[in-house]
């Protein structure tokens, strides 16, 4: 079975921008392919993650972004799953790899969140919970994870104010992410003092509104090789759908992530402890805490110390460090693309890369990634150093 | 599998459900094999795979399990906002979100509650889709 690895990664500057998605995608395509040949000569099949069309009224964006990167007559297509786009896209480009069928898929994600301003963006996101219930009682994504967020800090010993410093460490990494939407620190009482957005979540447990595209080349080893590329290794893939309404799942057992790490665990051939960096979802501060304990790296009731060092953690926690990029909340949270950022972060982390960021030693990654509130549908994806294995 | 004959008449199907829930009655899906109750009622049970389901009429009474207020509201329902929102465990084990006619600061986990039913008001069937116009709207109230 052929090895699936990735082999480049490029971005579009996120946040704010002036430039509508096939545009950001065609800046995150030029850097991925930089020192490559042109798409056309590579590229065997494309998958776009993208959340919504209510942004720029266009739908068909893998038959768009194939023309805009020079391909025609390839399969193409949109890969919907909320905030999970992303990631299901390098899922789908993962096993066209290993099963053979193409050696080399480019996934992609594009976002252009900021056309509609802060309700536009709100009502958008908000069409990916239960419409019959849910959303004709007016939920939002805010208000969707501060119902796990107020039912964690009910069930364990955590504070807003670790929830605060969530934030607050994210900030920090981001700061040293020269792609970061938000690269600033930020103190606790900056985020215990912004303004009531789903009590007890702030505005500044929230990841931002803003535009954003990434694309990730998947090929087999054997073609990044001949293309003298630095490769990190697809080694595990998982993913888990669960219940649309909020309502009738676990709020605080995070299952489906559960189930997508220990099956791209399995696949792997490692367990939770062998993962030195994550990027997790955190579209909400609660979400760190909450995934830390969902794939196994801090026992349950202790994800909320996912800011401390790990001499500071509670027994049982792994060494992991998670959102070396900032994570969601300040690296940025452009939706159909975040999956693919996270990928970009672990590709940058284990090809030595990451700057001033990297984490000293990291060779294996997970990555996790949801759309809907928490595990509607999770993806997950280990990535590890060529070395590795 | 059967169920070839679900029409909008059945409780398994939403206009089913709201047109019971119109009358005051609420309705859940029970999974004979497992016992999951499933709200609104549904053709399998997502906790076995069933579709051995039958429909029963559910307690409105209930608890809160968790809480928030919603202060930056969809565009429909800006006029509302802030707007206290909870997940509900009723007393016959399903779970229900939905609008608590009360302030956020006066709410607590675990506070009983009873779902109460409206017609749509004039907002809420102008924000509704078509099929959705005449669907009643439900409503925790502290008891
Ligand atoms: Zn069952």
């Amino acid at each position: 079975m052929p090895e699936p690895v990735i082999a480049s990664v490029g971005a579009s500057p996120l946040g704010r921008t002036d430039l509508p998605g096939r545009d950001l995608f065609s800046v995150a395509l030029a850097e991925a392919f930089d020192e490559l040949p042109d798409p056309a000569d590579l590229v065997e099949a494309v998958y776009v993650g993208n959340q919504s069309e209510s942004y720029e009224h266009q739908i068909m964006y893998g038959t768009l972004l194939a023309e805009w990167a020079g391909l025609r007559h390839v399969p193409a297509e949109r890969v919907e799953g909320c905030a999970a786009a992303g990631a299901l896209a390098l899922r789908h480009a993962v096993k066209d790899v290993r099963n053979g069928e193409h050696e080399a898929v480019l996934a992609c994600g594009v976002e252009k969140m900021t056309s509609a301003g802060t309700s536009g963006a709100t009502d958008a996101l908000s069409a990916a919970f239960d419409r019959a219930i849910e959303q004709r009682s007016g939920i939002t994504a805010p208000s969707q994870y501060a119902l796990l967020a107020k039912r964690y800090l009910h069930e364990t010993d955590a504070t807003e104010h670790d929830l605060a410093e969530i934030a607050v460490k994210n900030h920090a990494n981001a700061a040293r992410n020269p792609r970061a939407q938000f690269p600033k620190e930020i103190d606790v009482a900056t985020v215990l003092e912004s303004d009531p957005i789903a009590p007890p979540l702030k505005l500044f447990d929230c990841a931002p509104v803003g535009d954003g595209a990434a694309a990730v080349l998947v090929t087999t080893a054997e073609l990044a090789a001949d293309l003298d590329r630095p490769q990190v290794r697809v080694a595990g893939s998982g993913a888990s759908a669960n219940n649309i309404a909020v309502a009738e799942r676990d709020m605080t057992d995070i299952a489906g992530a559960r189930i997508a790490a220990e099956t791209a665990y399995e696949e792997a051939g490692i367990d939770a402890a062998a993962v030195d960096i994550a990027e997790v979802h955190d579209a909400f501060t609660v979400c760190e805490a909450l995934l830390a304990e969902a794939v196994g790296f801090a026992p349950a009731g202790t994800g909320y110390q996912s800011y401390q060092t790990p001499a500071e953690r509670a027994d049982g926690w792994t060494d992991v460090q998670l959102s070396p990029s900032g994570g969601l909340k300040a690296r940025g949270h452009p939706i159909g693309a975040t999956g693919l950022l996270q990928a970009l972060e672990a590709y940058e982390q284990l090809t030595g890369a990451a700057g001033d960021r990297a984490v000293e030693g990291a060779e294996t990654a997970l990555l996790l990634n949801e759309g809907g509130v928490a595990d509607a549908v999770t993806v997950g994806h280990v990535l590890t150093t060529a070395e590795a294995r | 599998m059967t169920d070839g004959d679900l029409d909008a008449t059945d409780p398994r199907t939403l206009p089913g459900f709201f047109d019971a829930l119109a009358d005051g009655e609420l309705l859940g899906g029970v999974c004979a094999d497992c016992g999951q109750v499933l709200l609104p009622p549904r053709p399998a049970c997502y906790a076995c795979g069933s579709r051995a389901v039958d429909v029963e009429p559910q307690s409105r009474k209930g608890d809160v399990f968790s809480y928030t207020a919603v202060h930056t509201p969809p565009p429909a329902f800006a006029a509302d906002a802030p707007y206290t929102v909870a997940v509900v465990e009723l007393a016959d084990g399903g779970r229900l979100l939905g609008r608590v006619a009360a302030d956020y600061a006066d709410v607590a986990i675990g506070d009983p509650v009873e779902l109460t039913v409206h017609e749509p008001t004039a907002a809420e069937r102008e924000v509704a889709l078509d099929y959705e116009t005449d669907w009643p709207v439900h409503v925790f109230e502290p008891r």
